[in-house]
């Protein structure tokens, strides 16, 4: 009679069930997925207790960094086309179908218009490098971001919303040039996107 | 690491040689493992946290033609520049060119203090002035940045104003020769 031998459980797991959890959260990940956007610069927004969202599509930001510079933004690839192009007719530049293309790609630029050209034709890993010197705000004739914002306006027929992302430690005067800039073409409603914080104790917001 | 089929196949003493027949289990590892990596990159490379953003109404642009709207009471005003190094200077229901101004200019930082001087200077102008005749306070709170001061010294004061439920107020950025030399060079490094 042989002796009762031990049942020696089998080393391998069932992987079944945690295979299906794996899918489940990355089906739920890549649906809610919000991609970060490939900034020119690093802004750390101030924080306030305002609890609107910022809209998804129908965008231009107007971003000001630590040091002052000035970068511009919309969000949709047919329009930066279409801006890209509406720029060139009036400011009597040119640009060819790769120098397009690769403006499309660009989240947002802080790049004078006269050196465009230049920056555009860089391949994409030069373009990383490129220093951008931010878009011009100061002195009325070349208020480059005012044309920029103006004619974002017309290619959109008006119903892109304007917002500004400024960093915490930026000046005022520069944020002083980019309200003037809008408030010279009519522009008297925007948003200042902001991080979110909690309101203080015992606030309680208007009916 | 599958599981070997249990007696499939082999070779039985004097029996037919059967078909091998193969186990339905799969081994599922490299798929978990594959899984978890596409989650921990989905995780990485997701904002989870919104931005915000606050609304800003500016004064429009003054045409020529317009009728220039009667001053403010500087008794119903609470002004407010910001300057150099977070600090808050609080002229308080006083004209810049009061002979008292100087002396009653305030100096502030941001959070409890500016909260209780904003307060404060709402309650006198209520229990001075009353309520208007539409039901709304009569206190208005104006806002003068200062070139030292930075972009978060503005968002933070215009945060402040919903927080104290200040309905009346306006973002204004040129300082007037009275209020330059009240500052004196406050306003300037």
């Amino acid at each position: 009679m042989p002796a009762v031998k031990v049942k020696r459980n089998s080393p391998a797991m069932d992987m079944t069930a945690m295979c299906d959890v794996a899918f489940l959260l990355l089906t739920f990940f890549i649906l809610t997925a919000q991609f970060k956007s490939q900034d020119v610069a690093e802004i750390e927004t101030p924080h306030s207790i305002s609890a609107i969202p910022v809209p998804d599509k129908d965008i231009m930001v107007i971003a000001i960094d630590k040091g002052g510079k000035v970068y511009f933004g919309v969000d949709n690839q047919v329009t930066r086309i279409a801006l890209l192009d509406a720029i060139a007719t009036t400011e009597g530049l040119k640009f060819n179908d790769s120098e397009r293309k690769a403006f499309s790609l660009q989240s947002n630029f802080g790049i004078p218009m006269r050196n465009l050209n230049a920056f555009l034709s860089l391949p994409p890993d030069k373009m990383k490098e490129v220093k951008q010197p931010g878009i011009p705000t100061d002195s009325t004739a070349q208020n480059e971001l005012a044309k920029w914002i103006y004619q974002a306006r017309l290619v959109t027929q008006n119903k892109i919303r304007i917002a500004i992302k400024g960093d915490n430690i930026s000046k005022f005067p520069v944020f002083k040039n980019v309200m003037s800039s809008l408030q010279a073409q009519d522009i008297n409603k925007f948003n200042l996107i902001t991080g979110s914080e909690a309101p203080p104790a015992g606030w309680v917001a208007d009916k | 690491m599958s599981e070997i089929a249990q007696g499939g196949g082999g070779n039985e003493k004097g029996g037919k040689v059967r078909a091998k027949k193969a186990s339905t289990r799969i081994d599922m590892t490299p798929m978990v493992d594959l899984g978890f990596l596409l989650i921990t990159f989905f995780i990485l490379a997701t904002t989870l946290s919104k931005p915000k953003s606050m609304q800003v109404v500016i004064p429009a642009k003054p045409k020529i033609e317009d009728v220039l709207p009667p001053p403010l009471k500087a008794s119903k005003v609470l002004t407010l520049f910001l300057g150099k190094d977070n600090i808050v200077y609080g002229l308080d229901r006083i004209a810049a060119d009061d002979d008292k101004a100087k002396t009653d200019l305030k100096k502030v930082s941001f959070g409890p203090d500016l909260r209780t001087l904003i307060f404060q200077s709402a309650a006198q102008v209520d229990t001075q002035w009353g309520k208007d005749e539409k039901g709304n306070s009569q206190f208005v709170c104006v806002i003068k940045p200062m070139a030292n001061s930075t972009y978060r010294n503005v968002v933070d004061i215009l945060d402040e104003m919903p927080i104290t439920k200040t309905k009346r107020y306006a973002l204004v950025d040129v300082l007037t020769p009275t209020e330059k030399a009240l500052l004196g060079d406050k306003a300037n490094n």
